[in-house]
């Protein structure tokens, strides 16, 4: 059956259902008798089958329908039940009431947690993936923030020129500011130079003014003979007299 | 057909062939395998958070090197779990009504804890032989009661879990017997019995999972005084 069902896979493979291709496709793996081209598997269902009163497969149900009808399987069951009761070969004792305690207990477990303890399962599962989805969505989110901060960096290139008139105009200026300080700084320092020569010519007449009256005096001391000091101190005493003459007369 | 009430009790065989072996791997079936799948069905997603559960409570306690004990642990609270609970469905046979069983279980376990103990941190482990604090006259006494008690934990342990088991599948024979004999004649008084072995059975579904968690738990803290 398998190797008919190789070179035929993998349509043939899929029109069975899903647990038992996948059972084929173990099946056929260890023959190594073509290269396996068996992929892609249709993917295994998500929940399991359809169950009546939680122990029976709907399968039975519809397998029996064609000829005995909707009622056709409780009948059986019925039917089976009363003849294993009435030929004694389910014989009733102290274990038949025992079982009908622990079945009531289990029923009634079932029916009253069953939705919660399924709900929960559910949720452990739903979590899961909110956990990886979030993550998902976290990188998604991320990208898209870098991708408007790319766009507004791009907005920002178009205004590049301005910026760098701007830059050119505060660097031009910082020039010319320098330029002028050292300009000043120049016209001082030749300006010192020249005070310090014109002082230096000041100086030098300055001194030669001096020294010239000092040699002057000298000579003019030195050239006083006695004589003449003596005419000059008998001239000064007959001024004194006349003066002293006319100021009596004055007074 | 039982004639007396303890052929239940009795280490199933078929042909001559034990299968007490069967009767041991059984609970295994019931638990699937968790397949390679990332979101698994309920059964599988609900089997994995509870072993988380139990390993977590079970491991908490306990430093690095006692981590080496989860498998076992957990794999045991696993085994008793769905045995003592599989046991109270009718015509089923129990493992762990056979003492031989338990003891099997609980000598080893109890013996590797003690070697641990005692191979790696001797005095430590001989110290917990003397409770803190009690008077010096008293030192003799208390240290024999201490040896006693540390020497009969296996025996306890597994006289305990098969006399919980076993009395409580006792009464529950009993007690429907009882229900059952009394049906024709005062059903009145039978239906009262039917009332008490319901409760009863509420009792042993308890009792099955209570008795599996603690002789794990006595194992875990006979680990934590001696690793």
């Amino acid at each position: 059956l398998t190797r008919s069902l190789v070179p035929s896979a993998p349509a043939a493979l899929r029109a069975l259902p899903p647990p038992v291709a996948v059972g084929v496709l173990h099946t056929t793996r260890p023959l190594h008798t073509t290269q396996q081209s068996l992929a892609p598997l249709p993917p295994l269902p998500e929940k399991g089958g359809e169950v009546r009163h939680g122990l029976i497969p709907e399968e039975f149900f519809q397998f029996l329908y064609p000829k005995t009808g909707v009622t056709g399987p409780y009948m059986l069951g019925t039917g089976l039940l009363l003849y294993f009761l009435s030929k004694e070969i389910y014989v009733i004792n102290h274990e038949t009431v025992a079982a009908a305690c622990i079945l009531t207990v289990i029923i009634y477990g079932i029916k009253k947690f069953g939705a919660d303890v399924a709900a929960f399962a559910d949720k452990l599962n739903e979590e899961k993936m909110a956990a990886a989805v979030a993550m998902k969505n976290e990188a998604i989110q991320t990208l898209q923030t870098a991708i408007e901060e790319e766009k507004k960096e791009q907005w920002r290139v178009e205004g590049r020129s301005f910026l760098f008139d701007a830059k050119r105009n505060n660097i031009a200026m910082l020039l010319e500011t320098n330029y002028r300080e050292r300009l000043l700084m120049v016209y001082n320092e030749v300006k010192k130079r020249l005070d310090y020569q014109v002082a230096m010519q000041n100086l030098r007449r300055q001194k030669e003014q001096e020294h010239m009256i000092q040699w002057v005096e000298k000579n003019v001391v030195q050239s006083i003979t006695p004589q003449q000091q003596k005419e000059s101190i008998a001239k000064c005493i007959l001024d004194l007299k006349a003066l002293s003459k006319s100021a009596h007369a004055a007074v | 057909m039982n004639l007396n009430f303890f052929d239940q009790f009795s280490s199933p065989s078929l042909l001559g062939i034990p299968l007490i072996l069967i009767a041991m791997v059984f609970p295994a079936l019931l638990l699937p395998s968790p397949g390679n799948r990332w979101i698994n069905n309920r059964l599988s997603t609900l089997q994995l958070w509870f072993i988380n559960l139990i390993t977590k409570q079970l491991m908490i306690p306990l430093d690095k090197k006692g981590h080496k004990w989860a498998l076992i642990l957990t794999s045991l609270m696993m085994f008793l779990l769905l045995t003592n609970l599989l046991g109270l469905l009718p015509y089923t046979f129990t493992p762990t009504t056979q003492l031989s069983m338990n003891l099997a279980l609980a000598f080893p376990l109890w013996l590797a804890t003690l070697l641990t103990g005692l191979r790696n941190q001797p005095s430590v482990s001989l110290g917990h032989l003397l409770p803190e604090g009690t008077p010096t006259l008293l030192i003799p006494a208390l240290i024999l009661i201490e040896t006693t008690s540390l020497l009969i934990r296996p025996l306890a342990l597994g006289v305990r879990l098969t006399a919980n088991l076993t009395a409580g599948h006792l009464l529950i024979q009993l007690i429907s017997t009882a229900t059952t004999t009394l049906m024709t004649t005062m059903p009145v008084v039978s239906l009262l019995t039917l009332a008490v072995l319901l409760l009863l059975t509420i009792l042993e579904v308890a009792v099955a999972m209570i008795q599996a968690y603690v002789f794990v738990l006595l194992l875990s803290l006979y680990l934590q005084e001696n690793i």
